[in-house]
Formats: C-alpha cells, structure tokens, sequence
C-alpha cells in the first residue's frame, strides 16, 4: 500500500505536469476569449491537420475529443453521457461523443472547460473512424452548421502517392471553404511555420516516451496519455515544441536521479486501445503495487507514424506543408490495418522489452478494438509473448470491473512468471 | 436455410464463379460483366445460423451483419466462394477482409479479396470523382487478374441494363406491395433472393412475382407505415406487423429500396456510370455523402404512400444509425408522423411475443 502510495505521489508531482495544467488552462481559455472576440471557430477531429488553421490569423480550432477524454479524466465522463442518452443517444455509441453531445446539449454544463465555443464550421475525416462523421453531422442537422468530411482512403499498407495527392487536394478545398466562410486570407508560410513547431514538439514527446525504452522505465504509458494532449489541443501553437522539450529533459533528469515511477519493476506491460482516462491514477498505481508498469501503448502513436511502426512523424524539410500535413493523414495508429498493426508491436515489444501486452477492448471503439482478438492471436503466437484481453470502455466507467480486469492481468503476471521460470 | 447455399453450388455446377460481395452497394455490374456471379452478403441469417466461427474473430459488440458475414466466409459453405471484393463503409466492417484473411490462413484457406475506397464526399469536392474513377479502373485490372478474364464494353453495358430491369421489377414490386397485392413478407423473401444469385435469375424471379401480384385485387389498408433500417424486419416481425393489420406501404431499408432505389445512366464505361451511379444512389446513412437526404426522402416516401407511421429497425450496435434516429425522431414529431423503434441484435428471436405487444400498440395508435 505504501507503494501504492509513492507511485501515485510520484504521479502528482512533476513539473512537467503541473506546466501541462497550466498549459491547458491557457489553451482552453485562449479558445473561449478569441471566440468571444469574434474569431472564426472550427471544430475537427483529432487527426484533422490542425495545422492549416493556422494560416488565417483569426480562425481557433476546438478538438471535442480531447474534450471529451479531459471529461472523462476530471470525473464527468458518466455524468455528459447520461445526458446524451435522456436525450435519445443509445448507450451503445462511442462515449466520447456521448460526452460531447451531453456537454454541448446542455450548453457546456458540468464540463471543465466550460464546453466548447459553437463551431462556425465542422470538420471530421473518415479514417480515424466514420463514426466522428456522423457524430459532427448531428451538429450540422441541429445548428446547421457547415460539416467538411475529409475523404482518407484506410491505411491496410504504406500510403500510396495517388492517395498522399487526393488528401492534398481536399485540403486545398478546405482552404477555401474557411475563406469563403470566414473572410479571411489564408498564408502558406504560416502553416509552414506551424507544422515546423508540430514537427519539433513531437521529436521531443518521442523522446519522453521514449525513457520506457529504459529500465526500469522512466515513465508509465499514463503518462504520456496525458501529456498528449497538447499535440492534439495546440497543434502548431508557439511554444508546444518548448513544453516538450522541458519534458524530455525532466524526465530524463529524474531518470538520472533515480527517480522512477515503478522503482521495483518486474513486468514491463505494452497497452493496446486509447487511454481508460476514468482509470488513469487508480489502474497505474494498483499496477505499481504489482511491480508492473504499463510502459508503452499503441495509443500514444496517434499523432501520426510511420506504416507498422510507432515511430512518430518528427522531421519536416521545408517543402509543401500541406502534402506533409497529407503523409501524416492516414497513418495514426486508429485507423492502421491488422498487418501495419502487428508489425508496429512487434518491433514495440524489442523495443521496449516487453513481458505481456495487455488488449483492452473497448465496445465504445469499433475501429480500434475490431481485430483485436486476431492481433492478439497473431502477437501470442509469433512473438511468444503472453497477452490478456480485458473489457475497459476508455470514458465510460460504468461498464468497467476493476475486480475484473485486474483478475485477468494478475493471471497475465503469473503466466509471465511461470514462462520466466520455464526459460530457467 | 438455404437459398445462399443452393445458389453457390449451383453456380459452381454450372462452370460460373462466385464472389461474395459487401457490404451493400458494391459494384455488381462491373463483376458480373466479367462473366463472374457477384452475391451480396447481406441478410444472410439463415446462411449463418450460429455464430461461434465469428466470435473467435469479433467482440460480442460488433453487429449481426459483420459477426454473420464472418460466420459465413469462414464456414464451409464460404468455402465455395471464388473471391471476396470489399468497399468501405462503417468502422466495424473496415478491419474485416484482414480479419477474414486471418481466418481463412488459420483453416488452410485464402481467397483473392479485392478492395476499392469509394469516397465519402460530395462529387463536387475536390478530385472525387477523379479519384473514384481510377479506383473503378484499378478494380477492372484486378478483377482480370485474379480470375483471368477480360472486360468489354459491350458486356457491361448489357450488365448494367439487366440490372436497371431488375431493380425497375423490385420498385414495381414495391408499389404492389403497398396496393396490398402481394404480402411484405413475400416481397421481402424474393428481394433477399436477389442478393444470392445472378441477376438473370433474379429478373426473371421479380417478374414472375409482378406478374402474381398484378393478378390479385388490390386491398385497401389505412395502417399503413413505412420501414427504415439496415436491414428488413426478420420474418417473424414481420408477421407480427401484417398480423397487427399494418400494411407495410414503402421502405427505406438499406436492403431492399436503397439497393434497387435508383437507375444508373448506361454507358459501357464503368469509371463513369460508377460516378454516375453512386452518386445517383438513395440516401444511406452508410453513404456518409448522402445521409442529409435520408430525412427528407423518407419523409416524401410517407407522404407519397398515405402512411401514418414509421418503423426503424434498429440494428444493436450499429452507430451509424443511432447518431441519425434522435434527429429522425424530431422531425418525425414535428410532421406529426407516428413512429417506432425494434432493435434486432444477434441472438433475438423473431416473433417474441414482447414483441407483438408493442407492434400491436404502434397498430393501434394509427388508428388516431
Ligand atoms: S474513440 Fe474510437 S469511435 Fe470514438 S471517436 Fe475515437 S476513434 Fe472514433
Ligand atoms: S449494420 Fe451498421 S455497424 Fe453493422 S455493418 Fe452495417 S453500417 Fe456497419
């Protein structure tokens, strides 16, 4: 229990993590005061190339997504979706929109950042999943506000030149809609500037997460689930590439000093599905009294990697930003096929060092979970590494067992250990 | 269970081959034009009673469509199948031809799957309909590659205007089925025919039951509803519904009207009656670049057929459709049409009687 306890101290404290409150305080903020001002206010989907947006001087983009997971994290999660189902949403739609739909239905109730700003327009791309369209679309019948799809072919292999171009195009197009809609000018050089900060920002988010490759780790998964978030919320904002860089340089420097989240580590897990943001403190630190870490997630890759592998996107030479911005599209690791997929775990599992993976399907993610049980079939016989399959919905706790789920990883760590044992 | 079976084995005595299509609007003409028979796989619950091949691959929260349709191409009878084509559509079935792939290398088995990414967004967007016609394109050269065959022009073409027959039948089909001439049930048995076997057969199989239909007297029914969903409502709802004295005067369901809705312009292109043809499609909420219409079609439809109510069935798990119904409802309200919601899922049976109850009440409130 006294480890319990120091883990989850240890978790609290960073300054890094006291700076990515203050960080996002600022952001959310900013959002609400420019939209108040009269900026032209778009919201998009995570993997919209946030970027672009930065090439109109007055135009503030919103990420309900992102919004939804801080919701779910402060405790509201169950609360927004309730209010989405009084409302006719089946409880069987992704609870990430759920909150967002309870959140914007009730004009920004209850959520911590006092909801969103109304979006003067809407855009969503179908690789990430499809549903996001059909999410925004609601918002389009009921504010009739403008909704822009961008068309992504899905990534099954490494993305192909004609596909790069017709992303590129639709980009284009986007461009012109938020002129037309917004009156403002658009500046190539801008967005050029932007990804630049994007680009750097991640080099050093690789770094951070890359301190799991130590051992014992110098970080846990959850972490970096929720340090992401600036590289979704302030894609492209000055000074994100700063926070880090400050990052990676902290953590590092606690490395030095000894300091690690799970001192006496004995099972280095990896994480298949997006963060169970309603579990974050309590699953890291229970796992910590095991002596296991779950050090790495395929999640944290969804700012865009290379085909089958979790190798992020980190340089940019300079050229056309919209084609980089294209490359980027349809490669975060939502929307990879069952191949590109286990390739990227094989090479994690070298990588990283890893013991077990732990799958977690998540009903309300059809696009990430359906494959699963083929991955992990694939994983387990192939690499010869034990795995688990448990049931956590990432934002909505009330279909989630702690008893449960942990029953199921405690007998993971066995079977960790009795192959250990077999392996003399 | 049968029809899906019996046809695949007689496909296969006749010398032709079978490829498995889905999920519901693939581009049939173009495969059948190849001298290759394209079935849909789709409504197939009778030709994948149990699930326990699919629920090695899929969650228990994935749909009935996508668990059955896995059940099937890995079952045996799947076997039989000469190949797989695929478009994209909802995030459940995108993972699939891996998954199917997966499952067929763990039984020894592979089959040629084709693929092709129709776009989403409105034709007048940026190179859509560029892009769609070089994937059309990119699908001739693999369909001939993998099966070795040739396209023509001509085939197509001819391809393409037995399917306007048939799809002129099953709108023929629908209006005698909202004059009474001829029991939904029946109606929708000979549409579902027409996904499991080639389309000459399915013409003649439409015609046959016009020709039934035209014969029998008209009866005037003023329960009169419209359905929506993915799929029909499964036999014994639908018994539950004609038994409740509704007459089921029009549908939306993906199905049956989305499917043979509209009537694609002929050329023996197939890059351009692609573009043509998709574009010319029913509202769907699958077809992301046409759901806004789907209200307002269905709205017209109601208007057009006298009916009073509307029925969705609902299939669990499906998002798509749930992210449309609250709107639906609302506007449903607003035109002061009655409306009901049945959700299917997988392990449902037919006719509960819970069921009836509620059909019966929605009968009744017709009445007001
Ligand atoms: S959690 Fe999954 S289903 Fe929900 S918005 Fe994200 S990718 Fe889509
Ligand atoms: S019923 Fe819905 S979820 Fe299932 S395959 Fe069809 S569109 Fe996808």
């Amino acid at each position: 229990m006294a480890e319990v306890k120091q883990a989850e101290q240890k978790f609290r404290k960073t300054e890094s993590g006291k700076r990515l409150t203050q960080l996002m305080t600022e952001e959310y903020t900013a959002l609400h005061r420019r939209a108040g001002e009269g900026a032209f206010v778009v919201w998009i989907a995570i993997i919209v190339p946030a970027e672009i947006f930065s090439g109109f001087k007055n135009v503030v983009f919103a990420v309900p997504e992102s919004h939804a997971a801080l919701s779910a994290a402060k405790g509201v999660g169950m609360l927004q979706c309730e209010k989405a189902e009084a409302a006719g949403y089946s409880m069987d739609i992704c609870s990430y929109a759920r909150i967002d739909l309870g959140t914007a239905l009730s004009g920004g109730k209850d959520s911590p950042t006092f909801g969103l700003p109304r979006p003067h327009l809407l855009v969503s791309n179908n690789n990430n999943c499809s549903l996001l369209a059909k999410w925004f679309d609601v918002y389009h019948r009921e504010w009739g506000v403008p909704h822009f799809l961008i068309d992504v072919p899905f990534c099954y292999e490494g993305q192909k030149d004609r596909d790069r171009a017709y992303i590129t195009a639709q980009y284009r197009d986007l461009i012109k809609t938020v002129e037309q809609l917004s009156g403002q000018t658009f500046d190539l050089d801008r967005v050029r500037e932007a990804l630049r900060t994007t680009r750097e920002a991640t080099r050093h988010y690789k770094r951070f997460i890359d301190c799991a490759a130590a051992r014992p780790s110098g970080i846990t998964a959850f972490d970096s689930f929720v340090q992401m978030a600036p590289l979704l919320t302030s894609r492209g904002r000055p000074g994100i590439d700063r926070h880090f860089a400050m990052l990676a340089d902290e953590t590092e420097e606690r490395m030095r000093s000894g300091l690690f989240p799970v001192p006496g580590e004995r099972y280095r897990l990896f994480w298949d599905s997006i963060a169970p943001w309603h579990q974050l403190r309590k699953m890291s630190a229970r796992l910590a009294g095991l002596d296991a870490n779950i050090v790495a997630a395929s999640y944290t890759s969804c700012v865009g990697s290379h085909e089958g592998s979790y190798e992020l996107l980190q340089s940019y030479d300079g050229g056309d930003p919209l084609e980089a911005l294209a490359r980027a599209q349809n490669f975060s690791v939502c929307p990879y096929g069952l191949n590109l997929r286990v390739n990227a775990m094989t090479r994690a599992a070298r990588h990283y060092g890893i013991d077990g993976f732990v799958f977690a399907s998540n009903r309300s993610c059809k696009v990430y979970s359906i494959m699963q049980m083929d991955c992990l079939r694939t994983v387990s016989r192939d690499l010869g590494i034990p795995v688990v399959m448990i049931d956590v919905d990432h934002a909505d706790v009330r279909t989630y067992s702690e008893e449960g789920a942990f029953t199921r990883i405690e007998a993971l760590l066995e079977r960790i250990d009795a192959a250990r044992q077999r392996a003399g | 269970m049968g029809e899906l079976f019996e046809n695949i084995r007689r496909i296969k005595k006749s010398g032709s081959r079978a490829v498995g299509c889905f999920p519901l609007y693939p581009p049939v003409e173009l495969v059948h034009s190849l001298g290759l028979v394209p079935l849909v796989l789709w409504d197939i619950k009778e030709a994948a009673p149990s699930l326990g091949e699919s629920d090695r691959h899929l969650q228990a929260f994935a749909c009935s469509v996508a668990r059955r349709l896995a059940e099937f191409i890995l079952s045996e009878d799947g076997a039989r199948l000469d190949g797989i084509l695929m478009y994209n559509a909802c995030d459940t079935l995108r993972n699939m031809p891996e998954i199917l792939q997966s499952g067929l290398s763990e039984k020894g088995r592979s089959l040629p799957l084709l693929r092709m990414h129709l776009p989403m967004v409105p034709a007048d967007r940026a190179d859509a309909n560029d892009y769609l016609a070089a994937r059309v394109n990119d699908l001739v050269r693999g369909l001939e590659e993998a099966f070795g065959v040739e396209f023509s022009p001509e085939r197509f073409r001819e391809s393409a205007r037995l399917y306007n027959e048939a799809r002129a039948l099953a709108r023929r089909l629908e209006l005698l089925t909202a004059e009474g001439r001829v029991s939904y049930r029946e109606f929708s048995r000979v549409i579902r025919n027409g996904h499991f076997c080639a389309v000459e057969d399915h013409a003649r199989e439409l015609s046959s039951a016009v020709e039934r239909a035209e014969a029998s007297p008209a009866v005037p029914n003023a329960r009169r509803i419209i359905v929506t969903g993915i799929l029909p409502p499964p036999d014994g709802l639908i018994d539950a519904i004609e038994g409740a004295g509704m007459r089921v005067a029009g549908n939306d369901v993906a199905s049956q009207s989305r499917s043979y809705g509209h009537e694609a312009a002929l050329t023996g292109d197939p890059a351009a009656f692609y573009c043509g043809a998709y574009r010319a499609r029913r509202a769907c909420t699958t077809l992301l670049y046409t759901a806004d219409r789907r209200i307002d079609e269905l709205c017209a439809r109601a208007a057009e057929r006298d009916a009073r109510g509307v029925l969705f069935v609902g299939e669990k798990f499906c998002e798509y459709e749930y992210l449309e119904l609250p709107y639906m409802r609302k506007i449903l309200d607003e035109k002061k049409i009655a409306h009901m919601e049945i959700e299917i899922a997988a392990g449902d049976r037919d006719g509960a009687a819970s069921l009836r109850t509620r059909v019966e009440a929605f009968a009744e409130l017709l009445d007001h």
